[in-house]
């Protein structure tokens, strides 16, 4: 399509640039790659391992404890399939407004030496469109 | 109940009628007839065909809006979303609050941009093979929502026994921002249809050898409006959910590269990059192939977003659930996908001329739709990179365990920073390119310097380095973000001095419009994500804290109810810190007064009303994290936003200016491609280049 001599040019001009794409997303991956987890795939892995990981599960009513004027929250987050594989997550900061018992959420953080999940990030699932309860 | 019974029926019969007018079409595409001179039956009833489907929608969205303006509660889709506390104007609005509805507005949207179109004067000067080839794709779209909607998602599914109240729709749902921004998102999805099924169509016809060969006029100039509308409405649609998200869900932030924000995302790319190919296309009469393939794409793109956000594929912080149109919507993406790519193959592509140079405007805005594509190729990637690393695990069960053992074999997924770290510099490259393409010539001569007005273009580059030394001192050390900000200043300022020096096209001026609102996007994006200042404080009556340099003293803690209709419903209960801000040195600068809301509906959760204290440069933003009723103290949350209100301003920009393409009159005897090529104002004999604006169908 292009002239000969032009061809070559947009050639090279598509492979550096893919280049630089392909290094942005290799990088990317290689560094900001984490544990995508259900509860109870945490807790078969060494803890080491748990550093850095996303987990999804509900939130238990047992021993949910909020600290003073929304500034943070402990809880057991469960597996959502099975229900006796429980984890402690404790999280300091905003609680996001439909975190409840019962509400599925997304922790972001890692354990560090110790036995509870230290969340960086909490949030629940938008309860917005395209669910379906049995509400009524 | 009747009425509802009925509105079932009609889903049913819609479907039934659209599957065998796609089939008739289909008979027609292929008899030898078709392609004839004379007016086949079929061309005849394509378009009331179409708007009868239309009709038919219609009618079933207006016994919804029925239901949910009478509280039918019966219908279990109005007993779900909303109740009899909701005001009037969400009450309307949780149409589309659900799966059900939502599909049912997307496919209404869809069918009335099909009936416009056929009864445009444009679909009747197509060729009879074209027009049947519209028809047959258009039906059989139409008939693959019917499908979903009368089984799966029906909304006119009834309870066997009337409720009380309902549900109540959720309170994340009851703001501005939701009221619009589901249906111009779905609106900007459904725009798409009809130039997909145009370019398919097309294509199709143009592929048969020894067949009569009939002028008509490109695909892609007459689906124009219909492609600049779908955009600006998609745009529309992305920027409103961003702001909904920062002012409603209270975290302060616009976009967290949630799948089903990607989603949205990655039909925008791929019409961007089109708008962008599709210049040289309309213009120049080259990458015909490319056009029609990305058109397709475009279209086939918005059912992969519904498949991401509605199969549960991807874990999202929205709430999904597969209600059984996962699958069929991933049958048809790959549907389609076979045929954009057939009908891309079928585009004659051989009266092209070649490629100008690469450092040319065409070579340029090439370049813009490589890099646009790369970007939604990186997001749909990272997007599905949960489920490509489980595919690979499960794979590796079956390999050799010196090949498994290279695999993953845990689950992982990418964080945010991974979108942030591979996207954001490919997405501050268009602010760079805007520096020298508004005055870039299509055709480069021996000696020239290429640009229209070489010193604009100069001056703009120095201003361009002049900014990015003056943000560095000032404080902005991220080489993207000062990259970015500084570039997009002077793009700005070098593209308001291309449209001073004279009247220009309204294409043109529609471009530049959208361009310079991109600009004051991206500066906002890059200073308000990586400069966004965060404070915690917990202050009593009178108490005063810094947030940034705004200094926040709590004058009274209230809490109250809001009661809804002339009976005086309970609507919601809420606490609120009424907050005097001013700046260091105590300037006054306003009050602030965040909420905390409990809903009669939803008791067990508190939901957070954010309040700005609106800025052109810095904003502060507040949320109420709570009162602690022992100490009688408020929790505040404050972030400062750098600029933040600049995507907004810019969002509505790069909203408004593309219509102004389609709305503003062109100059007399000139038709849509042919124009003057852009920004090579005088270039005479470039005008005497542009192409003859017809292909064979």
């Amino acid at each position: 399509m292009a002239k000969r001599s032009g061809k070559g040019l947009y050639a090279a001009a598509l492979l550096l640039f893919l280049g630089g794409a392909g290094y942005l997303v290799f990088s990317g991956i290689s560094e900001s790659s984490v544990y995508f987890l259900n509860v109870s795939e945490a807790l078969s892995l060494p803890g080491d391992k748990l550093h850095s990981a996303r987990l999804f599960g509900t939130v238990r009513q047992d021993g949910l404890t909020r600290l003073d004027a929304g500034t943070g929250v402990r809880f057991q987050l469960e597996d959502k399939d099975n229900a006796g594989k429980t984890l402690w997550v404790e999280y300091e900061g905003p609680v996001p407004d439909t975190f409840k018992a019962g509400a599925e959420v997304i922790v972001e953080g890692g354990i560090q030496g110790e036995k509870a999940f230290r969340a960086v990030t909490l949030m629940t699932k938008c309860p917005s469109k395209y669910q379906k309860e049995n509400r009524i | 109940m009747t009425l509802y019974i009925f509105a079932s029926a009609v889903l049913r019969c819609g479907f039934f009628l659209a599957v065998a007018a796609a089939f008739v079409f289909l008979a027609g595409l292929l008899s030898p007839a078709a392609g004839g001179a004379q007016r086949s039956p079929l061309a005849r009833i394509g378009a009331p065909c179409i708007t009868a489907l239309a009709g038919l929608l219609t009618l079933d969205a207006l016994i919804l809006f029925h239901a949910f303006a009478a509280q039918d509660f019966i219908v279990e889709y109005v007993a779900q979303y909303s109740d009899s506390t909701l005001p009037a104007a969400y009450r309307i609005t949780a149409f589309w609050a659900g799966q059900p509805g939502s599909l049912l507005f997307w496919a209404w949207a869809v069918s009335l941009s099909g009936a416009l179109f056929v009864l445009l004067p444009a679909y009747k000067k197509l060729g009879t093979r074209t027009q049947t080839g519209f028809c047959l794709f258009f039906t059989g779209i139409t008939a693959f929502f019917l499908f979903l909607l009368a089984d799966w998602n029906n909304p006119f599914e009834l309870l066997d026994f009337v409720p009380e109240d309902g549900r109540g729709l959720n309170p994340l749902l009851q703001n501005p921002g939701m009221v619009l921004h589901p249906p111009l998102l779905f609106l900007g999805y459904a725009g798409f249809v009809v130039p997909g099924c145009l370019a398919l169509a097309q294509s199709a016809g143009s592929g048969r050898a020894g067949e009569p060969k009939t002028e008509e006029a490109y695909w892609g100039d007459t689906a124009r409006p219909f492609i600049l509308a779908a955009w600006s409405l998609l745009t529309a649609g992305i920027v409103l959910g961003a702001w909904w998200a920062y002012m409603e869900l209270g975290w302060g932030g616009y976009w967290a590269w949630d799948p089903v924000e990607n989603a949205s995302l990655l039909p925008w790319l791929i019409s961007s990059a089109y708008l962008h190919t599709s210049v040289i296309g309309r213009k120049r009469g080259k990458l015909r192939r490319t056009n029609v393939f990305l058109m397709c794409l475009t279209t086939v793109s918005a059912f992969f977003a519904a498949y991401l956000v509605r199969s549960g594929a991807v874990q999202s912080l929205h709430a999904f659930s597969d209600e059984g149109v996962g699958l069929p919507l991933l049958i048809f993406t790959f549907v389609f996908l076979y045929l954009a790519g057939a009908a891309a193959l079928c585009t004659t592509g051989k009266d092209a001329r070649p490629l100008e140079d690469l450092s040319s405007k065409e070579g340029l805005l090439l370049f813009v739709a490589w890099l646009l594509s790369a970007v939604s190729a990186v997001i749909l990637i990272a997007t599905l990179w949960p489920v490509i690393i489980n595919a690979l695990i499960t794979l590796s069960a079956h390999l050799p365990a010196f090949v498994a053992e290279r695999l993953p074999q845990t689950p992982m997924g990418l964080e945010a920073s991974f979108y942030n770290r591979a996207c954001l510099p490919l997405l501050a490259l268009p602010a760079l390119l805007l520096l020298v393409c508004p005055g870039r010539k299509w055709k480069l001569r021996p000696g020239s310097s290429g640009f229209t007005r070489p010193r604009l273009f100069y001056a703009v580059l120095a201003a361009a380095v002049g900014l990015g030394l003056t943000l560095r001192f000032a404080g902005i050390q991220q080489p993207v973000a000062l990259a970015a900000a500084a570039c997009a200043v002077a793009g700005a300022a070098g593209i308001l001095l291309h449209l001073s020096s004279g009247p220009r096209p309204a294409s043109l001026l529609a471009a530049h419009g959208t361009h310079i609102g991109l600009l004051l996007m991206t500066l906002g994006v890059a200073l308000s994500g990586p400069y966004q200042q965060k404070y915690t404080l917990t202050l009593g009556r009178g108490e005063t804290g810094k947030a940034g340099q705004y200094r926040v003293t709590v004058r009274e803690l209230y809490e109250g109810e809001s009661r809804i209709g002339a009976d005086g419903r309970p609507g919601y209960r809420f606490v609120e810190a009424e907050l005097r801000v001013t700046s260091g040195n105590g300037t006054p600068l306003g009050t602030l007064a965040p909420q905390r809301r409990l809903y009669a509906k939803f008791e067990q959760q508190s939901f957070a009303e954010a309040v700005t204290l609106f800025g052109p440069g810095d904003e502060l933003y507040a949320v109420l994290l709570g009162i602690d009723e022992r100490t009688m103290k408020a929790s505040l949350s404050f972030n400062v936003n750098p600029l933040v209100n600049w995507i907004w301003f810019g969002g509505i920009l790069m909203c408004v200016f593309p219509v102004v393409g389609f709305v503003m009159k062109r100059p007399a005897g000139r038709s849509a491609g042919e124009g003057a090529p852009e920004g090579d104002e005088g270039d005479v004999a470039e005008m005497e280049e542009t192409r003859e604006n017809t292909v064979p169908a």
